[in-house]
């Protein structure tokens, strides 16, 4: 019973603070809004028991992650921050189709995640085990090809970082050295 | 019905405790920072309000609370106001994974005096110890003034870079301690009868490195500067909003990392330490009180260290800082935890 009302709060607040990032207009409010569902997204975590998951929402996404959308946005002027009317209107109309492709696709993922997945086997893991090392365990033997190829595709991401990042060499005097 | 109705009264009590004494505690560390600072500098420090300035901070808050409430034209109100609460909102919330003591019966009641021991209590600190940021980033843009943006922009930078270090320093003490919990990190270092501190320097001192630099404590206070940046992202608040920033920056966010630094490293709860050995306490005559005793002494000691450096030290410069954390700072850690893994297993016998 308590755990449908915390349910029900947070999935609203989530929903209300979603609607919010499509809906306003002055760019700080969208990303306060999408901070805000971040948060809340966590919070359903939280009640589903799931409260790694939950932290690690919380210090990755809505810290780490939302950290620097907001350090660009407060850069962005004033003036410029409250412009009401929107730009790429014809992009944002000939790139609809794609995205509903995408959206197709997410829905298609997750109904087939949904019917592969192992279903009550964890649920005893979970009672001998802490939340964390059910998390390990899982991970590590299930899905470690997965778990790997995503760690290469980090690494693709870091050097390219540090290609893009690094100073061409002699553009300028160094006057400090 | 009984005992969720004794549950419920505990927890809000626990609730009550908490505000009462950190906030309380927090306005009264002005008190013990200005007597600190003047001593190091051979002043007085406040003497005039009550015995040796005791009542000055109730006299300063009686004034920030009657000042005019200045707001700037151009700026926007609700972003302006929402800032203090995300400020404080967070670095009280964090106090709520701290474990101040070992579990005790009161009136056959069995309490931990921690408010919720969730097994991930680690990660939330450290999340809601950098939401700090967003109150800057919001009060320095609200304000629509130069300096508040430089300022903000500077400890957003800090905060990003410190945050990752903060997190892997900490990695050390988890894998010794096998756990998230704070709660059970304490419990694990008197079981293994063995402070972190002792396998884990490289990671305290970094630790303290980035507690300094998340609080914005000299010396790495750039995003305040009062000599280039009069103030930083504070400058245009005014009033006991104004007042209210450096009490959760420099009093609440202090504590309550020295209060997990103490938990990390310095055996949460438990007495003087001999590594392997077991503990040994002087204060054994306080009986059932010398736990809670020690936490609060560790506590002490670690904030009056970061007030020694604060009055001590000059500041870096923002290059300086965001430098150190990623080319020192982190490789360092990087070493530590390999170091940890290689004596992990002495620890886990």
């Amino acid at each position: 019973m308590m755990q449908w009302v915390a349910f029900l709060f947070f999935a609203s607040l989530t929903l209300l603070s979603a609607l919010g990032v499509v809906f306003l207009s002055n760019i700080i409010y969208v990303i306060l809004s999408l901070l805000s569902t971040l948060v809340m997204v966590a919070g359903i975590f939280f009640v589903a028991g799931a409260e790694l998951v939950g932290a690690l929402q919380l210090l990755i996404y809505t810290v780490a992650i939302a950290v620097f959308y907001v350090l660009v946005l407060t850069a962005v002027p004033w003036e410029k921050a409250l412009k009401k009317d929107s730009h790429y209107r014809i992009e944002g109309v000939l790139t609809f189709p794609i995205l509903l492709a995408f959206y197709l696709e997410i829905i298609l993922v997750f109904l087939i995640g949904v019917s592969v997945s192992p279903k009550g086997q964890i649920r005893e893991f979970i009672q001998n085990l802490g939340n964390t090392q059910v998390v390990g365990s899982i991970l590590f033997s299930k899905y470690f090809f997965a778990f790997e190829l995503v760690s290469l595709v980090l690494l693709v991401g870091m050097i390219g970082a540090v290609l893009i990042g690094r100073k061409e060499d002699k553009t300028y005097e160094d006057s400090t050295s | 019905m009984e005992g969720l109705f004794v549950q419920l009264l505990v927890i809000g009590i626990k609730i009550l405790v908490i505000l009462g004494v950190v906030l309380g505690l927090g306005a009264y560390l002005t008190w013990v920072e200005r007597k600190v600072a003047a001593h190091i500098q051979r002043r007085a420090g406040p003497m005039v309000v009550g015995w040796h300035g005791l009542l000055q901070p109730l006299a300063d808050g009686l004034k920030l609370i009657t000042k005019e409430d200045i707001f700037p034209r151009t700026g926007n109100r609700f972003l302006y106001n929402l800032a203090l609460v995300l400020a404080l909102v967070p670095a009280v919330l964090v106090f709520a994974v701290v474990p101040f003591g070992p579990e005790f019966e009161f009136f056959g009641v069995k309490v931990k005096p921690i408010l919720t021991d969730v097994n991930v209590g680690l990660l939330l600190v450290f999340a809601l110890g950098s939401m700090a940021v967003y109150a800057i980033a919001l009060a320095g843009w609200a304000s629509n003034s130069k300096y508040a943006l430089i300022g903000s922009m500077r400890k957003a930078g800090i905060i990003v870079s410190y945050e990752v270090v903060i997190t892997f320093a900490v990695m050390g003490p988890v894998i010794l301690a096998g756990t998230l919990s704070t709660y059970e990190i304490v419990q694990q270092q008197i079981n293994q009868k063995l402070w972190y501190i002792w396998l884990q320097p490289i990671a305290f001192v970094i630790y303290m490195f980035a507690m300094l630099a998340e609080t914005g404590r000299v010396p790495f206070d750039v995003q305040e500067a009062e000599a280039e940046l009069v103030t930083g992202f504070t400058v245009e608040y005014g009033g006991i909003k104004f007042g209210l920033f450096p009490l959760v920056e420099w009093y609440v966010e202090v504590l309550s990392l020295s209060a997990i630094a103490v938990v990390l490293f310095l055996g949460g709860w438990s007495p003087i330490n001999i590594p392997f050995l077991g503990f040994v306490d002087p204060l054994f005559f306080l009986g059932p009180l010398s736990p809670f005793v020690w936490f609060v002494l560790k506590v002490a000691l670690l904030f009056l260290f970061v007030l020694w450096l604060h009055w001590t030290l000059p500041r870096y410069r923002i290059d300086q800082i965001t430098e150190t954390a990623w080319k020192v700072m982190l490789p360092l850690t990087f070493v530590n935890l390999v170091l940890t893994a290689v004596l992990a297993p002495i620890v886990w016998r």
